[in-house]
């Protein structure tokens, strides 16, 4: 696995958690709904909604767009947003990954207008790609400095950083979990 | 240095013909992409490949306050008619008779988690879908499904679907023999065949080890197969041409004994005189049922043994009898006991989720599937568990539900908990808070109402209040189909619900119409009875109201078929008359909205009709009138008045066709005659009362009963004629709501095209 290799990965998840959740994760459903209708996510086409809330730590509220995918996301048992890149965007993966966290961070500050609230400080980081970025040594080590520098260029040069290896098993895509100290408010950031 | 792709990585894992047939399909994406292929068939080299359309992808949305474009980048790029390229579709996965290995899981898991929505569907057919996927994400996939031994190949189109088969087969104690060897050897033989290009539908084949219970359901199949020993020698009864859809149809004896040797040739022959003599032109009539309709099922059983006897010997009729006899599948732990002590809360889990195998010390333990989905993390901590505890013995069921095999008595437990702790432990398989649905309004093109969405909530409704309800209730099945295509299997449940639209007030109200009684055991013998609709938001109390009665006058034992059958429709009604209307927009706007969608309701691309204020419009009264009449058909049907009962129910297209006919402005007199040339005149040749799907196949119901004689003449009618008419009838029915509901209550009126001299009464196939 070569740095070329995994730059080419194209898909990237983040995964930003609610520190203030949803009472209940349906209220989603209209909100999700109503950003269709006002085009909220800006270059994106913005399809539909599904209600997956019945599924156990699931992707609960999905809202479904042409290149990316917005969860109100309930893996871990931590409600959070997760944005999803999954197509049409030029570039590598630092871009992919630096315009993902900006644009997570975007949409958990208008989700902060409906009462919920975010923290910055903590991004869980995959890339379901296992053709370009193998859940293995290799691959991390290579994805590290990638994701340090599209971090760095969202939350300034001098945050201290922290990126963990999640060892969730094989057959997860290759995932980071990314710690920032002291980050700001999402509001801030977005 | 080249670029990393799957076709390089997988290299030689991937078989070499499905390594072809899969570039042959990345070819004709690109193909697609410039202007050298015709958009009819693309669409059908897609769904060949297992590759379906889903809902929106024309390009419009109603958004809930008028239907919106979709601009995808790709512009007018198609693929197929009216289907946009970049608008996301499904994959259907074909399983063969639900078999799945762990290795199998952890890449469909892998493939949900990197195309789709990280979730992974199982059907009522045994398959696993795959939603919001991209078609070029297809070639992919289907590399990496096919370096783990599964092809989409012919998973939709008119082609062999899945070859389905009890979940129970070979491990259970009422089977003839295994029929799991058999369904293989047919999958494999007619997979591409050349005998099975040519269909003008789809044809679907089940296995079923046994007559007594229902896992197999071959009796709603193209071509059913169900286990016989005869002096000891192995074959099958052979039923063909059931099928569910608009009008369930029961499936005819082909054969009451196929021995072994004989079951791939006559499939065989089956095929072929379906391909050579079923319908092409007309879809709504193409399923083999309607070909065994107009032959007779004995001329069907001539056509297909003349066509046997002309077939050229093929080895591989037989060739996978020589190793049939083996094992399918090993089981990886000894076989044990149950542990006596064991919390209580798998006791219960165990008295629904665990069936005893016909191999002492091993068990089938069921996963009850919330509305049939599981997430790619799931997936993989199955496929681990099944490494751990079974091996590859997992199979999806047709109720949605994973079944593992070869579970040792010893291992049930620390199985249980493995499942708890991945939120899969739940009781009640093939119960009445295991609610089937089919996707419905949810990423189907068809749907009507939103039958997942119904399901949800019944099934957390259920499942809450389990422990309270009364043995009897208890093992009832509920399922919910999102409109008249039935992929819910809802026929067959004990409740089950059909999704519809209503016209009130001016607008649009999703409903359910209501069916009881159908039976799932033997097999699927038969088909609930439809007692009539209610509003989507009443179908809860609905269950209730009818669990009530189910439990406070039962008889003894009475099963709930007979307990439906014993009360009759009438009573049904009767309890169900004060939730049928739904309160007024002004009253509670929720009525006017499906479940899980806050959007007001709309049915495919219509939008919100005027309201016309408190005036009912007269056209209302007459279609209801129609669904009075199609009652009383039914009461005389069920009192065996079967001929006054097929009048009856041609009586209600009449009303509901005189109805249509007026609000469009004509004068029309009462008599048949008048009725049915004016609607052909202005409905049918106008193309006004086409169902957007089925085109003009409910107008023909009112046309061809017509044309085969007036009411007097329906009085002869025998019970098989009676039912297919009325149910004939309620799609008509049902065809005049949704034809209302497009023309609205103000219709433009455009000028009737000139009369033909044809223009009397015969059908318009
Ligand atoms: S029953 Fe209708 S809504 Fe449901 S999946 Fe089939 S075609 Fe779609």
């Amino acid at each position: 696995m070569t740095q070329t290799d995994i730059s080419r990965a194209e898909r990237v998840q983040v995964k930003l958690f609610a520190s203030k959740a949803a009472a209940d994760p349906h209220d989603l459903v209209p909100v999700f709904h109503r950003w269709i209708r006002e085009a909220k996510v800006p270059d994106e086409l913005l399809i539909d909604v599904t209600d997956y809330t019945h599924v156990w730590r699931g992707p609960g509220i999905l809202l479904v767009g042409h290149g990316v995918d917005l969860y109100y996301d309930l893996g871990e048992d931590r409600p959070g947003l997760l944005f999803a890149r999954k197509r049409a965007f030029e570039g590598d993966l630092e871009t992919r990954l630096t315009d993902a966290l900006k644009r997570a961070l975007r949409a958990c500050a208008d989700l902060e207008e409906d009462g919920l609230e975010f923290s910055a400080t903590e991004v869980l980081v995959r890339v379901p790609d296992r053709l370009h970025a193998p859940n293995d040594d290799d691959a991390f080590t290579a994805f590290v400095p990638v994701l340090e520098a599209a971090a760095r260029a969202v939350y300034g040069a001098e945050a201290v950083l922290v990126i963990e290896r999640e060892e969730a098993g094989t057959r997860q895509p290759l995932t980071a979990r990314l710690r920032v100290e002291d980050a700001p408010a999402v509001r801030t950031l977005a | 240095m080249s670029e990393r792709s799957w076709k390089s990585t997988l290299g030689e894992a991937i078989p070499a013909p499905l390594g072809e047939e899969i570039d042959a399909w990345e070819a004709q994406i690109e193909l697609k992409k410039g202007p050298g292929m015709d958009d009819r068939i693309f669409a059908e080299t897609r769904l060949r490949r297992g590759v379906y359309g889903q809902r929106y992808d024309n390009g419009l949305r109603d958004d809930g306050t008028g239907q919106k474009p979709l601009e995808f980048p790709c512009g007018d790029l198609k693929k197929g008619p009216d289907t946009v390229f970049d608008a996301p579709g499904m994959q259907r996965i074909k399983i063969p008779y639900g078999r799945i290995t762990a290795e199998q899981l952890d890449v469909m898991s892998d493939l949900a988690e990197e195309y789709s929505d990280r979730i992974l569907h199982v059907t009522t057919r045994q398959d696993i879908q795959l939603h919001f996927v991209h078609v070029e994400d297809t070639v992919d996939m289907h590399r990496r499904l096919a370096a783990c031994g599964i092809t989409t190949r012919e998973a939709c189109g008119n082609s062999v679907r899945n070859v389905t088969a009890c979940q129970f087969a070979g491990v259970c104690n009422t089977e003839s023999f295994d029929v799991t060897p058999y369904a293989d050897a047919l999958t494999q033989f007619l997979l591409g065949h050349p005998d099975v290009q040519d269909f003008g539908r789809k044809f679907k084949i089940a296995f079923s080890g046994c007559h007594g219970e229902p896992c197999g359901l071959v009796t709603f199949h193209d071509l059913g197969a169900t286990a016989v020993l005869k002096d000891g020698k192995r074959g099958f009864q052979l039923v063909v041409g059931g099928g569910l859809g608009a009008v369930p149809v029961e499936a005819k004896i082909l054969m009451d004994f196929c021995p072994e040797e004989e079951l791939l040739p006559v499939s065989q022959a089956v095929c072929r005189v379906f391909a050579r003599l079923g319908e092409k032109q007309s879809r709504a009539r193409a399923r083999i049922k309607f070909l065994i309709q107009k032959e007779g099922i004995e001329r069907f059983r001539e056509l297909v043994a003349e066509e046997r006897a002309q077939l050229r010997d093929d080895p591989r009729w037989t060739d996978f009898l020589d190793t049939l006899h083996g094992p399918i599948e090993n089981p990886i732990r000894d076989g044990g006991a149950l542990p006596e002590a064991a919390p209580p809360r798998f006791h219960e889990w165990a008295k629904t989720n665990l069936r005893p195998q016909v191999q002492e010390g091993y068990f089938v333990a069921t996963l009850t599937l919330p509305l049939g989905d599981i997430s790619s993390e799931q997936g993989w901590l199955l496929a681990d568990l099944a490494r751990k505890y079974t091996g590859d013995s997992i199979r999806a069921t047709v109720e949605q539900n994973l079944a593992f095999r070869w579970l040792s008595g010893a291992d049930a437990v620390a199985f249980w908990e493995a499942l708890d702790t991945m939120g899969l432990a739940q009781a009640g398989a093939s119960t009445i808070n295991d609610v089937t649905s089919c996707p419905g309004t949810d990423t189907c093109k068809l749907g009507i109402s939103a039958s997942r969405g119904l399901a949800g909530e019944l099934r957390k409704h259920l499942t809450v209040i389990r422990d309270q309800l009364d043995p009897a209730v208890k093992p009832l099945r509920i399922k919910a189909s999102g409109c008249f295509n039935s992929c819910g299997q809802h026929h067959v449940a004990d409740l089950g619900f059909l999704g519809v639209s209503r016209n009130v007030g001016g607008r649009k109200v999703p409903h359910f119409n209501v069916v009881l009684g159908g039976q799932w055991t033997e097999n699927a013998k038969s088909y609930g009875m439809v007692v009539g609709a209610v509003p989507s938001k009443n179908v809860p109390q609905a269950v209730e109201l009818i669990t009530a009665k189910f439990v406070a006058d039962r008889q003894e034992d009475e099963s709930f078929q007979a307990f439906i059958k014993r009360i009759g429709k009438g009573e049904v009604r009767k309890l169900l008359a004060p939730i049928t209307k739904p309160p007024s927009y002004e009253e509670d706007p929720s009525y006017y909205s499906d479940w899980g969608d806050p959007r007001e309701y709309t049915i495919g691309d219509l939008g919100i009709g005027e309201c016309a204020g408190e005036v009912v419009p007269f056209v209302e009264f007459g279609i209801q009138a129609a669904e009075q009449q199609l009652d009383q058909a039914q009461d005389l049907h069920d009192v065996g008045e079967h001929g006054k009962a097929a009048s009856q129910a041609l009586r209600s297209m009449l009303t509901a066709a005189q109805a249509l006919v007026r609000h469009l402005g004509h004068e029309v007199r009462d008599e048949a005659d008048d009725i049915v040339t004016l609607f052909r005149e202005h409905l049918h040749d106008t193309g006004l009362f086409h169902d957007p799907f089925a085109g003009g196949k409910f107008a023909t119901y009112l046309l061809k009963a017509h044309a085969a004689g007036d009411e007097e003449f329906w009085t002869g009618a025998d019970a098989e004629a009676a039912h297919r008419v009325i149910d004939e009838a309620r799609l008509f029915v049902e065809a005049t709501h949704a034809a209302y509901a497009r023309i609205g209550e103000t219709p433009q009126l455009t000028p009737p095209p000139a009369p033909k001299a044809s223009a009397a009464a015969a059908p318009a196939e």
